[in-house]
């Protein structure tokens, strides 16, 4: 085998690290697109037996959006294996408790459940917000985009710019704005 | 099931039980623990495994055809085409290569691939389909649409 063959072969089944916002997206949505680079399935080598998966880092999952009103709908089933050990807790308790709970499950049960799975989620990091530890961050090499793009907030741009943005009235002096 | 002489399987139809029992024993040989040993548990085993097996013909068919599809989609989201209008376009261009070999060519010729989404893609610009954004690598081809265009 030629150096180029071996680099090329080492190039091809390499870990890749992807990194993914996960600020205002929904879960539910998000997580049949990180199975699909967990998994490696956007590889055209892929195959089930085929180690090829990638890790993805997963930031901001306390931001998620649920869909509607599935904070207060959706809810999470646990049963300790003792009698009476049955719980049920909604998704909004679930995320106070834990953000990175719900990314969690969503993407485990967007998986097909065999021996593969539990190690497939191993390749998942999640964090609650943007602090990443350097080793995660320095191992990346692509942001997976955004499954819908975030709009910017009013009160995130600078004053300065609000000021001078064209307007098309002036209100009249004795308008009340609330 | 291999029968070395033709005697033997004539003898396995008959009212012996040693034969009769021989060719089911031989069909559980690879069974473990009592499964290969006791015939009335053999017997239940190998109709259900002949069963497995049956329903095993068209299985591996589908699932061979989802991996294929699998792969083809990877390679066509690699080159940003969308997959229907990847097949469409190659449909339109009389390239009549099936899911297996558009899958084998995504993985083994990379660079052949890339020719044909680049040549589907030329031909879903042509002809209107949706989903095809412009490369400068189409400029070098040419379809019927695009010469009349011109």
């Amino acid at each position: 085998m030629s150096s180029l063959k071996r680099v090329q072969q080492w190039a091809t089944f390499a870990r890749i690290w992807h990194i993914y916002n996960a600020a205002w997206q929904n879960p539910f949505h998000s997580s049949e697109l990180i199975k699909k680079y967990l998994m490696g399935m956007y590889k055209p080598i892929y195959h089930p037996m085929n180690d090829c998966g990638d890790h993805v880092i997963v930031i901001n999952s306390k931001e998620i959006a649920l869909p509607g009103d599935e904070w207060k709908k959706r809810v999470y089933f646990h049963h300790t294996g003792y009698p009476g050990g049955a719980t049920w807790t909604l998704a909004w308790e679930l995320h106070q408790k834990d953000p990175t709970m719900i990314m969690k499950k969503a993407v485990y049960n967007s998986m097909d459940g065999n021996l593969q799975r539990r190690y497939t989620m191993q390749r998942l990091h999640i964090f609650p917000d943007e602090n990443v530890p350097k080793e995660f961050l320095g191992n990346v090499t692509n942001e997976i985009k955004q499954l819908r793009p975030m709009p910017k907030r009013l009160d995130c741009y600078p004053e300065k710019d609000v000021k001078e943005f064209p307007k098309v009235i002036d209100y009249p002096e004795d308008y009340v704005i609330r | 099931m291999v029968f070395t002489t033709a005697l033997n399987f004539v003898r396995s139809r008959g009212p012996d039980e040693f034969w009769r029992k021989r060719k089911i024993f031989k069909l559980a040989a690879h069974f473990i623990g009592r499964r290969r040993n006791c015939y009335s548990i053999a017997i239940r085993n190998v109709h259900r495994a002949l069963v497995y097996a049956t329903k095993g013909r068209q299985l591996k068919k589908e699932d061979m055809a989802n991996l294929w599809e699998t792969r083809v989609r990877a390679g066509c989201e690699q080159h940003d085409i969308p997959y229907d209008t990847f097949k469409e376009g190659l449909t339109r261009c009389d390239i009549l290569l099936n899911r297996k070999v558009l899958s084998e060519l995504a993985c083994w010729e990379p660079y052949t691939f890339k020719a044909l989404t680049d040549v589907a893609r030329r031909r879903a610009i042509d002809d209107g389909l949706k989903g095809a954004t412009s490369s400068n690598d189409i400029d070098r081809i040419l379809t019927r649409g695009s010469l009349n265009k011109t």
